[in-house]
């Protein structure tokens, strides 16, 4: 019998992924781990993998299509059976004894319906939807069908459909008994602003990652005071350091350091020396975390994603690079997994490889400080009462100044030049 | 003329912490209450040498006397009229009632004289009060042991009612309660007594009618009062590992009670739980409801508002009878998933 | 009456004066009712026409800056602790310069610059009130005594247990009088109480009791004296009864079944006012153009007080929630 095709749940508080698309089409074969097809959520892009071996039937969602998680979206068809037998047995199954999700099993029992007398509309499963069209049926009465033809909608979803002059009626409802909720409009929403963006005006229009960096960009530029320090950074020691290392990675094959990866390394030292840099602001305390874990920017083609390496100044140079490089990968291909971006304490967004002398960055809340790293080149400076050439680099933080004081953004900077300027101090 | 010192900063003096319990948090806060005003004094029922029903004011009449730690007689009419009279003419005491309970015996005097005292003068009398009082079941002293009786007050113009949850808080609010000007009833819950958290040393206030937020989340606002506080926090960790993350709202003063913080917080999640000890019916989360539909966060809830409090029944002597007539952290759970998972 | 006259020790100025608050009280509280029964102030009001020696008598025996806490009944309480007669009938009319910004109404004038910490409308409100002003006065070593004022009915009340022991043993500087008037609205004393006297209830709590005439402004004035310079002293509380009688019913809806027509005529016949009037005239004090005039002024002062109370304004509505907080 047909086995289905699930739109699969990747984070504990997701509840849709919208397809990007099918890596196979109806009728291919395939097998169990197979990629079948690219979704992406408000974070990532995921994989779907065949859950079994056979032939794809009855695909149900295109690219573009935003999914419920948890929706059939297919069938796999096992080897020696056809579709028209496998659809024969799937309603077959129904008639007899349709398995119930665990969500409608207790919607119905909240509802005191017997989950048996509930038609299942994909022949394998009751789902939430089963049982709420079933409340929704008239049974011998004029209240339910009176009931049933009210819209239900939650405060929430009607004010958004009143901000975006949407028709609720078009909309359908997720929640109990059919109500739509916020999320639903927003779900209508997003699709609607792409096909009705004017040509003329040239609105291109946006993904859910676009989206998700706009509107936490705006949030973290408004809600906290930036303050911002810029130092400069003589390059000789740290490029000399890593020459070294990445010769002998040469030879055992071990992982080639790049400069992002030292200041990583860099950065997770410093921050065990300075706490309050390494803190998250909250409205009745600061929390102070135990380890850093540096959040590495990674510029994508549409778009940008942090990976995290997890307690850096614990690490070593090789372990970092080594993290830093896989996880760079993964994000250009779209394949970093959650729990991969998540849990950051500090970010580093390092321009230098586009030319870009010195910026200044937007902080990641609830991080409380962000470093901007420009490019190395060499510039006279003097020393010791001499001109000399040296590759320098210019760096420039941007703190949560409800945290963190000139003072100590200063003595941060400090340690962190002196580390490039002198690695083997992390080493004292 | 008994005078007051000069008055600290509203936030606290030093940032030096340590843990205290809720109960070593208020007894600080009234040594810190009458080392700064003589016009401050304490009266009520065994809470000199025998330190308190509950022992908070163990230790204070070696320090402060027995003209200021004040024993009475079992007369809660008595206690409450001299604590109002004496306010009235000069004096902030702080009046103590041994269990909530025994506030019905005090109530003619609190209701219809201290309350409206200054009102019915036309504002030309003051009535600078704190009554303290323990309250709350989980301590098996049943039905005349267990009330938890704070809406009564909160329905009564002209009295204050805090409820504090944490030893920071009950610090802060009492030494707020005892500047105010007003009569304040003061509920402790027996049960957060021994209770732990940081408390800063010296002279700090929290000031009244000003919630706070004590867990931040993003998926369903959680608005406890006192001991229903801690269990939510505890309710949110056990869902945090399931990836919901509750945000809990603790009134703190439940009048004048000011729901902005409890709004901003529903305008984020769009859901809402209104958890208390007390009897739903007619209980103060009908009024925090209310303030939520009717004010600024109607247009942002995704779901109905929910309230989870005590069963409309006396507290019962049976363990296991006494744990099902009040919320506890399990029904926080399952009532908070519900809300967030839609199955309701 | 003479003798009590000269024992008490009060000169012919002093005299006068009370004469004059008596008046003011019986005249303020008559023309109160011509103007409810002529619909000009609302509400109710219970009159203490006949029990005028009580209050002034009382009050008499104060400081000004001692304090009183009185009763439902307390329109000469008021006057006698010297309250002017404008401001409360301007607080009668429920007007904004009235003493309780037209707030409080008769039954909870309050003058608390003046030490009158309020009249009240429950029976026996005051009592625990004016123990905690004993406490305050304790604690804080002021020279000060609380008289408080209530009737028969009160000291059946568990708040007057409750706050007579707890001034005993703390000594507190209070002097409770109860002004027994024979009637509980319309349950007598007889009926009420299993004692005689009220007073002797004192002994519960090992304090003195004392009944007195309270028609006898020198009887009244004399015991409350006493027991104000003994708790002035710090020897500690005393009961005072005063027994008297009002004349009017309880209040405005009173139809009076409980009592006879008789019963009040016999009572009138003790009049307080004409009773000091007889004594001061008799000890020569005055002579009856002085009386004369006294009475004359203080009908005066009554007809300007309501003059001044019906051209002052209302209180503004917006400022309707001020006073529920400080």
């Amino acid at each position: 019998m047909a086995i289905p095709i699930i739109m699969p749940k990747f984070s504990m508080t997701q509840e849709a992924a919208t397809v990007v698309q099918w890596l196979v089409a109806e009728g291919d074969s395939v097998e169990k781990g197979d990629l079948l097809m690219e979704v992406e959520t408000d974070k990532i892009t995921m994989d779907v993998e065949a859950m079994d071996a056979g032939v794809l039937r009855g695909l149900t969602v295109k690219a573009g299509d935003v999914v419920p998680v948890t929706e059939v979206i297919g069938y796999i068809v096992p080897d020696g059976e056809t579709w028209e037998e496998s659809a024969e047995a799937l309603k077959a199954e129904s008639v007899a004894r349709a398995k119930a999700t665990p969500v409608a099993q207790r919607m119905a029992k909240a509802n005191m319906v017997d989950i048996g007398s509930v038609p299942s509309s994909n022949g394998q499963r009751i789902t939430r939807r089963d049982v709420e069209a079933f409340l929704q049926t008239p049974v011998n009465g004029n209240d339910v069908a009176a009931e049933s033809d009210k819209l239900r909608a939650t405060p929430a979803a009607r004010r958004i459909a009143r901000e975006r002059e949407v028709d609720l009626a078009q909309i359908s409802g997720s929640g109990p008994k059919g109500r739509i909720q916020a999320n639903d409009v927003a779900a209508f929403v997003l699709p609607t602003v792409q096909v009705e963006a004017e040509p003329a005006v040239n609105v291109v229009p946006f993904g859910r990652m676009r989206h998700t960096i706009a509107e936490r960009m705006t949030q973290n530029y408004q809600e906290i005071p930036h303050i911002t320090f810029t130092i400069s950074a003589d390059m000789t020691a740290t490029l000399e350091l890593r020459q070294r290392i990445n010769a002998h990675a040469e030879r055992d094959g071990s992982a080639r350091i790049s400069v992002t990866a030292v200041l990583a390394k860099v950065c997770g030292w410093a921050l065990q020396r300075h706490p309050l840099v390494n803190a998250s602001w909250h409205e009745n305390g600061i929390e102070m975390h135990d380890t850093a874990n540096i959040g590495v920017a990674v510029a994508l083609e549409d778009g940008l994603i942090v990976p995290v390496v997890h307690d850096a100044g614990r690490k070593g140079l090789s372990a970092i690079a080594a993290q830093v490089n896989e996880l760079t990968e993964k994000a250009r291909f779209g394949r970093l997994q959650p729990a991969e971006v998540q849990g950051g304490t500090f970010t580093i967004s390092n321009l230098g490889m586009f030319g870009i002398d010195q910026f200044t960055a937007i902080i990641n809340a609830p991080q409380s400080a962000i470093l901007a790293v420009g490019r190395t080149k060499k510039e006279a400076v003097v020393i010791d009462d001499a001109v000399e050439i040296r590759p320098m680099m210019t760096m420039t933080l941007s703190a949560d100044h409800r945290i963190i004081d000139g003072a100590v953004a200063a003595r941060f900077l400090h340690d962190i030049v002196q580390a490039i300027e002198q690695p083997d101090i992390m080493l004292w | 003329m008994l005078k007051q010192r000069e008055t600290a900063g509203a936030r606290e003096d030093s940032a030096e912490t340590r843990e205290l319990t809720y109960a070593q948090a208020i007894r600080e806060a009234l040594q810190l209450a009458m080392n700064r005003d003589e016009r401050v004094f304490m009266l009520g029922e065994d809470i000199g040498v025998y330190g308190g029903a509950f022992g908070v004011s163990d230790g204070l009449i070696d320090q402060f006397g027995a003209e200021r730690i004040r024993d009475t007689p079992i007369s809660e009419a008595a206690i409450a009229g001299a604590a109002i009279g004496s306010a009235m003419t000069g004096m902030r005491p702080i009046a103590e009632i041994q269990f909530m309970d025994f506030i019905t015996l005090s109530m003619e005097q609190l209701v219809l004289q201290g309350a409206k005292i200054r009102f019915m003068f036309g504002g030309k009398a003051t009535v600078p009060l704190v009554l303290r009082t323990p309250a709350g079941s989980g301590t098996g002293a049943a039905a005349q042991h267990s009330e938890s009786l704070e809406a009564w007050f909160v329905h009564v113009p002209g009295l204050k009612v805090v409820m504090p949850s944490t030893p920071y808080d009950a610090k802060g609010l009492l030494l707020a309660a005892i500047e105010d000007d007003n009569p304040v009833i003061f509920v402790e819950h027996k049960l957060l007594y021994r209770t732990k958290g940081h408390v800063p040393e010296g002279y700090y206030t929290v000031p009244l009618s000003q919630s706070d937020i004590k867990r931040e989340g993003t998926d369903l606002s959680v608005i406890a009062t006192s001991i229903m506080v801690p269990r939510a926090i505890e309710a949110a960790e056990i869902l945090a590992k399931k990836g919901i993350e509750l945000e809990v709202v603790d009134p703190r003063t439940l009048k004048p009670y000011d729901a902005t913080i409890a709004t901003q917080s529903v305008r984020k999640t769009g859901k809402a739980l209104v958890v208390h000890e007390a009897p739903k019916t007619g209980g103060f989360g009908a009024e925090v409801v209310a303030e939520l539909v009717a004010g600024d966060a109607f247009d942002y809830l995704d779901a109905p508002v929910r309230r989870l409090a005590g069963l409309d029944v006396p507290i019962p002597y049976n363990r296991e009878l006494e744990r099902a007539a009040v919320p506890q952290v399990e029904d926080i759970v399952r009532e908070a998933r519900a809300l967030v998972e839609g199955v309701y | 009456m003479e003798t009590k006259l000269k024992e008490s020790g009060l000169d012919s100025a002093t005299l006068l004066e009370a004469l004059r608050k008596m008046h003011l009280i019986r005249l303020f509280e008559e023309k109160a009712e011509s103007l409810y029964a002529l619909g000009k102030i609302h509400g109710t009001m219970h009159l203490s026409i006949g029990q005028e020696a009580s209050a002034v008598g009382s009050c008499l025996a104060l400081q000004p800056d001692d304090y009183i806490l009185s009763t439902h009944r307390g329109h000469g309480h008021c006057i006698g602790k010297g309250a002017e007669p404008k401001l409360m009938m301007a607080e009668f009319f429920g007007k904004e310069v009235g003493y309780c910004r037209g707030r409080g109404g008769s039954m909870h004038i309050a003058d608390v610059a003046g030490g009158n910490l309020g009249a009240n409308g429950i029976v026996a409100g005051g009592i625990p009130l004016s123990t905690g002003v004993g406490l305050s006065i304790q604690m804080q070593q002021q020279d000060k005594v609380c008289l408080t004022f209530f009737g028969d009915g009160a000291a059946n009340e568990g708040a007057f247990h409750e706050s007579l022991n707890l001034a005993a043993i703390w000594d507190l500087p209070v002097v409770y009088i109860c002004e027994n008037n024979q009637y509980g609205m319309s349950m007598s004393v007889e009926r009420a109480c299993a004692v005689q006297r009220i007073a002797q209830r004192a002994a519960a709590y090992d304090i003195p009791g004392m009944t007195v005439d309270g028609n006898d402004l020198f009887a009244v004035y004399g015991a409350v004296k006493a027991a104000v310079d003994r708790a002035r002293t710090g020897d500690g509380p005393m009961l005072i009864e005063s027994v008297t009688y009002r004349w009017r019913g309880h209040s405005k809806s009173d139809r009076q079944r409980y009592r006879s027509r008789d019963e009040v005529k016999e009572w009138m016949e003790k009049d307080p006012i004409a009773r000091l009037e007889k004594a001061l005239l008799s000890a020569e004090i005055v002579s009856e153009a002085d009386l004369e005039q006294v009475a004359n002024a203080a009908r005066k002062t009554i007809e300007d007080s309501v003059a001044f109370a019906e051209a002052a304004a209302d209180p503004d509505p917006a400022s309707i929630l001020e006073g529920v907080y400080a």
